[in-house]
């Protein structure tokens, strides 16, 4: 590949393409080849080829049985959690699965994941209003789009509109924080329609919960976050 | 009028015969034997890729049990169009292990002569499935075997070991500029490769 293509930064970026597909870029680096792709056609074709080369990495391992315990303990859990309570499968019910969870394509993914690279917070103040007998707060969005979170019942629901799907193999994921403790993950994960819609039941309790937030995780989610916050509604 | 519970609307054997793609709304649903299923047909490479990643069996258990689990606990959002469930299922994994590097340091290549593992043999049973991604198994392998040793070795550090080019690059005594080249004709070669008539390396 040249990097002197129409549409390239004379920078030298190839390697960089090899290295962002291999998630081998230095944390600082990242944001700065996200927003170079944003103007380079070349590397984000070659990404997308790479991509699927490294797609085909794990399989390269040695085949070994997983462990006889392994799967009693998955599916012990998977028995000791029925993922849909009453409530959730009602709620799920009463709407169109592809606009409660639909996925972006990945191209539409990978470019809207860059706007929310570079995107600047943007400083809707965080309010609240009455809606049906519900609380509506007015979340803080870093980037385009909208969002909400409807409280009732006991139970809490976020909303969001106009919003950039992640990028492929990212998802976001739902944090609660209470007080100055680190904030803890919860099982809710999303991502939006190629309208930028999407919703989620935030699961747990929200006793003592002063901030509900949203960051940008691989799939399946993390334990601590690793990217900004993109949500962050207050509740105190 | 009683409705039976999600997991008991299929019976296993029917399962079983769905493919990933099938099996994937009914887990969405919330169906714990479709889960099993997908289970079933991918515990291997995952314990695999976690094991070749962390070089610990316990471990590699915690990885992929995470990582099932996560994909349960979220809903399993599987899109086909982003590629097959195993590419989505071997992707958590990874990004599992690299999160668990980030927070505890655990690196590839201890213990990896760990007792207890059995390396999996073809069996007479195999389904065609398994035939094609025993198949595709063995062409990666061969890629791989066919690069350069450098290059081989800088993209395993770097998929494999949850290194980073810069920290690659001070391990190997090379200049950043030089990982991050190898690693481009590496991927290039394999890409080239995988896509080839043939098959051979350029």
């Amino acid at each position: 590949m040249s990097d002197a293509g129409p549409t390239s930064e004379s920078r030298h970026c190839g390697g960089d393409v090899a290295a962002y597909a291999l998630g081998a870029l230095d944390p600082h680096e990242v944001d700065a080849f996200r927003r170079h792709l944003e103007n380079c056609a070349i590397c984000r074709d070659e990404l997308a080829a790479f991509g699927e080369v490294v797609d085909t990495l794990p399989l390269s391992s040695p085949m070994q049985q997983a462990p006889a315990d392994l799967r009693r303990r998955v599916m012990r859990a998977v028995d000791h959690e029925p993922r849909h309570a009453p409530a959730q499968r009602r709620t799920a019910a009463a709407r169109p699965r592809q606009t409660r969870w639909t996925l972006g394509r990945p191209a539409l993914g990978f470019a809207t994941a860059l706007a929310v690279a570079v995107a600047v917070f943007v400083g809707v103040e965080s309010n609240s209003s009455q809606s049906n007998g519900a609380r509506i707060i007015h979340a803080q969005v870093s980037g385009r789009g909208t969002a909400e979170l409807k409280l009732a019942g006991g139970h809490a629901e976020l909303v969001v509109h106009h919003f950039a799907a992640p990028p492929a193999g990212q998802i976001y994921e739902v944090w609660l924080k209470r007080g100055d403790h680190s904030p803890s993950p919860t099982t809710a994960l999303f991502s939006v329609n190629v309208a930028g819609d999407g919703d989620v039941d935030v699961p747990g309790s929200l006793r003592g919960v002063s901030l509900v937030m949203v960051t940008q995780e691989p799939a399946g989610g993390t334990t601590t976050p690793t990217n900004p916050t993109v949500i962050s509604a207050r509740l105190a | 009028m009683f409705k039976p519970p999600l997991s008991f609307r299929h019976s296993e054997p029917d399962l079983r015969g769905l493919a990933d793609e099938d099996l994937m709304p009914l887990v969405h649903d919330g169906d714990a034997r479709a889960f099993e299923v997908v289970f079933d047909r991918h515990a291997d490479a995952a314990f695999s890729l976690a094991y070749r990643m962390c070089g610990r069996q316990s471990t590699a258990e915690d990885v992929v049990q995470e990582a099932f689990l996560s994909l349960w606990r979220s809903g399993a959002r599987y899109d086909r169009r982003r590629g097959s469930v195993r590419s989505w299922v071997l992707g958590v994994v990874h990004n599992r292990a690299i999160d668990l590097f980030r927070r505890e340091s655990v690196r590839a290549g201890r213990d990896v002569n760990a007792d207890g593992l059995v390396e999996l043999m073809r069996a007479p049973d195999d389904t065609p499935g398994d035939v094609q991604r025993r198949e595709d198994a063995e062409g990666i392998r061969a890629a791989l075997k066919e690069l350069p040793a450098d290059q081989r070795h800088v993209i395993e550090l770097a998929y494999f070991g949850g290194f980073s080019h810069s920290q690659i690059a001070t391990m190997l005594e090379l200049a950043p500029g030089t990982v991050k080249g190898r690693m481009r004709l590496g991927l290039t070669k394999l890409r080239i490769a995988l896509e080839g008539p043939s098959g051979a390396l350029l």
